[in-house]
């Protein structure tokens, strides 16, 4: 009967304790999901693809072909975080470079910080590269347009519950007169509400 | 009677676990007498109890900052701010055993201050870490904490000290309305607490609601503060922070008695504060031409008292609950029989500890000064009689932050 009662118990122990260890699940990338309601993935997936669809689909384009007869250049400037969260802009506005390198209907010139880096190489090629294989300076597809921004929000609370408003401005600016071509909002709200127990 | 003997030993070695507040307790006591990286080094080669993870990454993170590790302060502090953040409901388990046994079951939470505090000190971080944005979401976040706290007309988490910060970085980013706005919220909270605003505030409101083109409020601000009027153009701003002392322990104050029939001994104890004994000192800092001093912006030692007041009739009702709770215990236990009854009464009376809990190691008062100065460096003298000569050549706007505790000067320039 004591064997009986202990087996028992054991069996319960490691019931208890297996619900306590670390599990892993293999998600898809694409997948909705949302724990704390902070912004996250799905949020900055969203928002590049519906702002660079909508900047793509305005006039500015078309006008820009049909006076210079090229697709036009762009790069994306700094995208400011003003929001009440440690959001890594960096991961943003690596989606909306995706986007529109993926568009296929304009040109796209590489960072400031990467245009620095491959200057480097240049000039590491000009001494030690052979004449044949060489890149020389001085021949960088110049931008038509800069894409800069900034992410807000706005949160009210009210004991457990919080109303988060988060809005995503874009503006396209033209590089050769600071005229500002295209101006893009996104806005998403997010209702939280906390538990009041637990474990 | 092997179930009484296995309930007592159970809470006799539990009580073991709340044996940790003391000494910490005794860490924070020897703050004022030691190096923060040696107080530092003493607590990293502690683990934290289960109990008070949020404490300890409080304790650790501000270590950190003092001790000018910024990103690892950046880390701890945030653990901690997440854990006061899940613990914010309410655990049922917790309370029972806090109900039964002793206050130190239940995870510690933060106080108000510390929940906001931790912002204050992230953002601190973020600052000399020369990420400014960084800081600013702290304050952001402050903001959403003080108006999750904010009850009826009380002051209950809300932090001058916090707005003043947030007008600061506002000021650097130079967003003026958001810097006014903040200058006001803080001067709003001195005047409710009665206190007096340092002259670094009034110089920041008379400063942005000019710089705004607010005329109705400059005007109201020149009137208020006729002395700060009138002064020369100048080039260089210098927001000077200084953290004084260490904020005081919580003390354990007990009574026991015999019951009535003399059958058990019943002990009842309660977190309380010694009396204040803090003395203040001031910095003061001198471009050469003209010499500030610098005012309380924040009395955390205070503020800390104000939080336990709030607290304590709920710790005074769980207090006497649990003393009925083990007295019945004990009555049931000599029922059965005295040896019973005697195990049962020692384990009730040993395990009952006060909560002594808190964020221990935060300095006693926050002060501010802050000048206008065409110098290319200043002086600041600390109350160690030590002179830290700070230049200024590298950009216009400076944010300097000294401590009793370490002659470390941390400087940000843009």
């Amino acid at each position: 009967m004591k064997i009986k009662s202990k087996f028992w118990l054991v069996v319960a122990a490691t019931l208890v304790l297996s619900g306590c260890s670390t599990s892993v699940e293999r998600l898809d990338a694409q997948q909705q999901i949302d724990l704390s309601g902070a912004w996250n993935d799905t949020d900055s997936q969203l928002v590049a693809r519906e702002m660079v669809d909508d900047a793509l689909s305005r006039a500015w384009i078309t006008k820009f072909v049909k006076t210079q007869g090229k697709d036009p250049a762009v790069i994306v400037g700094r995208i400011k975080n003003l929001s009440h969260e440690h959001i890594n802009t960096n991961a943003f506005i690596a989606n909306i470079e995706r986007e529109l390198i993926n568009s296929g209907e304009v040109q796209f010139v590489a960072s400031s910080g990467a245009r620095q880096e491959i200057r480097d190489e240049r000039a590491d090629q000009d001494l030690n590269a052979t004449e044949a294989t060489r890149k020389e300076m001085g021949q960088e597809y110049g931008a038509d347009y800069m894409m800069q921004g900034q992410i807000n929000t706005i949160i009210d609370v009210d004991g457990t519950t919080q109303v988060r408003f988060y809005q995503v401005n874009l503006e396209l600016i033209s590089i050769k007169d600071n005229r500002k071509v295209w101006v893009g909002e996104k806005k998403i709200k997010k209702l939280v509400k906390n538990s009041k127990l637990r474990e | 009677m092997h179930k009484i003997l296995i309930i007592t030993l159970f809470v006799l070695l539990s009580t073991g676990c709340s044996l940790q507040q003391y000494h910490n307790n005794e860490l924070a006591d020897q703050l004022q007498q030691q190096k923060p990286e040696k107080i530092l080094s003493t607590l990293q080669e502690k683990d934290p109890g289960d109990t008070d993870i949020a404490q300890y990454y409080l304790n650790l993170g501000y270590l950190q900052l003092l001790t000018g590790q910024f990103d690892p302060a950046i880390k701890s502090l945030t653990h901690a701010e997440k854990e006061m953040q899940s613990l914010a409901a309410i655990s049922v388990t917790e309370n029972v055993a806090a109900g039964t046994v002793n206050e130190t079951f239940r995870k510690y939470s933060g106080y108000p201050t510390d929940r906001v505090m931790v912002h204050n000190m992230l953002a601190l971080s973020y600052l000399f870490n020369n990420d400014i944005e960084g800081a600013r979401v702290e304050m952001l976040q402050a903001d959403v904490a003080m108006k999750k706290l904010v009850s009826g007309r009380q002051l209950n988490g809300q932090l001058a000290s916090t707005h003043l910060l947030s007008a600061m970085i506002y000021e650097l980013l130079d967003e003026r309305s958001n810097a006014f706005i903040s200058y006001q919220s803080a001067e709003s909270i001195l005047t409710q607490r009665k206190a007096t605003l340092p002259e670094g505030l009034k110089l920041g409101l008379l400063r942005m609601s000019k710089k705004m083109g607010n005329d109705q409020q400059y005007a109201k601000y020149s009137q208020k503060f006729p002395s700060l009027v009138q002064r020369a153009k100048t080039n260089k701003q210098v927001f000077s922070l200084y953290f004084d002392g260490v904020v005081s322990n919580k003390v354990e104050r007990t009574v026991m008695v015999p019951s009535h029939d003399h059958g058990q001994l019943i002990r009842i104890s309660m977190p309380a504060y010694d009396k204040q004994d803090y003395r203040l000192q001031r910095l003061k800092m001198s471009d050469g031409q003209q010499q500030v001093r610098s005012d309380v912006i924040e009395n955390i030692d205070s503020l800390a008292r104000e939080d336990l007041d709030r607290e304590y009739p709920s710790i005074l009702l769980l207090t006497t609950t649990r003393a009925i709770a083990k007295y019945e215990l004990v009555q049931r236990g000599h029922e059965q029989s005295s040896l019973v009854g005697t195990l049962l009464n020692i384990a009730t009376v040993l395990s009952e500890i006060a909560d002594l809990r808190s964020w221990n190691m935060l300095p006693a008062t926050i002060q501010f000064s802050y000048l206008d100065t065409n110098a290319d460096n200043v002086i600041v003298s600390s109350v160690n009689d030590i002179d830290h000569k700070i230049s200024l050549s590298k950009g216009t706007q400076h944010v300097i932050l000294t401590t009793s505790l370490t002659d470390k000067v941390f400087h940000y320039q843009q």
